[in-house]
């Protein structure tokens, strides 16, 4: 910032004559190389929020049973509906669970949730879009397939996929993963196509390069930083989804606390005793919003040229 | 131009078809006999035989998708297996209120994110812009019933300016239908609303760096026309194509937000459809909103040889 500005006033000055060559000091303000977390942070501050905040939820979901917690499903009606206090921190829900409880276990759905179809769908549209932008015959079939896909909102998409199997983890997992595959295939696909019209692929075949060993040596190196930035977003975008079809009552079985089944279960008595809606709710957009940031500031990182567009 | 145009709605057939497909493969491998649902738990096997044969159950996949493929051509979506109604019926009763929720939320959208998206371009870097694009990084992260909860909490429960749950058919009149309307709106339009924003923002960021505009600021065009005629004219097909592609979000988030909102809407079926497992209510909802948004991304794709009539495919 410093730099253009000092230069400009230099300029504007009438030349009487030619000034001597300022130092470098005196142009450029002093470097000071700023090394190890505190560089990190300085210069990527939205990642290391992201990393920060997330960090902390992932401690929160593996430490859970040594943070004051009881176990989140014993019932206690007696002590239902309890507003926060000393023994109930978040209070307690129309069964006596113990919300504070509920909410930490919960964590642990919501992480493992987001954490997995974010990979899973990477690899799988990875795969997708890799054979897509190389094997020419397949290439339009499986991108109609993949436009036929995206053309079904992911949610409905979710839910109806739900509707079909059991309610569990796992079959929450899948049907995201399956509304989240088209996206990444495209963008795989796109890249692809674009580097295999590098001069660099075109000297590989030249040279006799296996198409094998060109994909896993020019291409797939590539593609990794897109779709780091893509598989954060789908880790966000995954976790409001678990609770969108946990709260609708077509995901996590109700006895797993997930953050969006306890929030299902407060939604009849929201407006007298909101805490048991306010605090997952306060939980699942931090860790979200952590994800989020850590995408943005991947994005930014890996692609300067992209920071200023979006 | 109208080559292209025709090009572009033939196209939409083949897409609408796989949806088809997919979603009649849904209710194909769904879990359960419907024979045996409506035989009953009395019936012997040979009756259920009976019933699936009358049915035309025990035929092969391809006879029976094209078979359904004509029906839905003709809007006979099947019946519902639980209240036993044709599911085009049903969801005719629904059609309002999701609509009306969809209707408002997109022009309320609209008309806050873009002059959002403007001014934050405008004033890049400032604390408006900073303010603004924080609030955009929320909007993703916040899921659409907690900010419905938030909304319903303060403003209808706290404060009382809005109706708290509940949905006016427009026929009640005009301004009871949008005061039902507005906080659900609000609620479900966050994410639309950041989304549209975020995409304004880079692309007048883009457009304001272009010569044509510095000329019109030297040739002394005031600020505003030069922002929004000069600048947003240009920028409005990447704007558009997102206005469409976030249909698929409104979709989604509408299920729930009716949910929050007691808004006896499609979304309200869905979830009655899927507690239930009523496999041709969930499947002739699905291809419903399906088509309904390949149908928007097929008029925002014509809307752009109006933007921009340098577009030629």
């Amino acid at each position: 910032m410093n730099t253009p500005a000092s230069m400009h006033d230099r300029a504007a000055q009438p030349r009487t004559a030619f000034p001597a060559a300022p130092a470098l000091g005196d142009v450029l303000p002093p470097m000071r190389v700023r090394t190890g977390v505190a560089g990190f942070a300085y210069r990527y501050p939205t990642m290391a929020i992201g990393l920060v905040l997330l960090a902390l939820m992932l401690l929160i979901a593996i430490f859970a049973p040594y943070l004051g917690t009881v176990d989140p499903t014993a019932l206690a009606p007696a002590k239902r509906t309890r507003e926060p206090s000393a023994e109930f921190w978040f209070g307690s829900d129309a069964f006596g669970r113990d919300v504070y409880s509920r909410v930490l276990y919960g964590a642990r759905v919501s992480l493992a949730v987001g954490f997995a179809v974010a990979i899973l769908a990477s690899l799988i549209g990875l795969l997708i879009g890799t054979v897509s932008g190389f094997v020419r015959a397949l290439d339009g079939v499986v991108m109609r397939v993949m436009d036929g896909l995206m053309s079904i909102p992911p949610i409905l998409l979710a839910i109806a996929l739900m509707a079909l199997t059991r309610a569990s983890v796992q079959n929450v997992i899948l049907a995201i993963t399956i509304a989240e595959i088209p996206r990444v295939a495209r963008l795989v696909r796109g890249v692809v196509l674009s580097l295999r019209e590098q001069p660099y692929v075109d000297a590989a075949i030249a040279a006799g390069t296996s198409t094998p060993v060109i994909i896993l040596r020019h291409i797939l190196p590539n593609t990794i930083a897109p779709l780091t930035v893509q598989a954060t977003y789908i880790c966000g975008s995954a976790m409001i989804i678990e609770s969108i079809l946990s709260f609708i009552g077509a995901g996590t079985p109700p006895i797993i606390p997930s953050w969006g089944n306890i929030m299902a279960d407060g939604r009849t008595l929201w407006q007298v005793k909101p805490y048991i809606i306010v605090f997952p709710a306060i939980f699942l957009s931090m860790t979200v919003l952590a994800v989020n940031l850590l995408g943005d500031g991947l994005r930014d990182a890996l692609d300067p040229r992209m920071a200023k567009r979006v | 131009m109208l080559g292209y145009l025709l090009r572009r709605v033939l196209s939409t057939i083949p897409v609408m078809a796989l949806v088809a497909l997919f979603v009649f493969s849904l209710l194909y491998i769904a879990p359960g006999d419907p024979a045996a649902v409506i035989a009953g738990e009395q019936a012997s096997p040979e009756d259920v035989e009976k019933i699936r044969a009358a049915l035309g159950l025990d035929r092969p996949f391809l006879v029976r998708f094209s078979e359904w493929s004509l029906a839905v051509l003709s809007s006979d979506l099947g019946i519902s297996m639980f209240t036993g109604m044709p599911v085009t019926e049903l969801i005719a009763q629904r059609i309002e209120p999701t609509l009306s929720l969809m209707v408002v939320t997109i022009t309320l959208s609209v008309l806050l994110a873009v002059p959002i998206g403007v001014i934050a371009a405008r004033k890049v870097d400032s604390w408006w812009d900073r303010t603004f694009m924080a609030f955009a990084v929320l909007g993703f992260s916040v899921p659409v019933f907690v900010v419905g909860y938030l909304l319903a909490y303060w403003f209808a429960l706290e404060l009382d300016w809005f109706p708290v749950q509940g949905y006016t058919p427009i026929a009640k009149g005009f301004w009871p239908w949008l005061q039902n309307l507005i906080l659900p709106s609000i609620a479900l339009g966050f994410v639309y609303i950041a989304l549209i924003a975020r995409i304004t923002r880079a692309t007048m960021l883009e457009v304001l760096s272009q010569d044509y505009v510095r000329t019109a600021r030297a040739k002394g065009v005031a600020e505003g026309p030069i922002l929004y005629l000069h600048a947003l004219k240009n920028a409005a097909v990447p704007i558009v194509t997102v206005i469409g592609i976030g249909v698929a979000l409104l979709i989604g988030g509408a299920v729930v937000t009716e949910s929050v909102f007691a808004i006896p809407g499609l979304g309200r079926l869905t979830i009655d459809a899927i507690v239930r497992r009523d496999y041709p209510m969930i499947q002739g909802i699905v291809l419903m909103f399906s088509f309904v948004y390949v149908l928007v991304n097929l008029a925002v794709d014509l809307v752009y040889v109006v933007l921009d009539p340098r577009i030629r495919y």
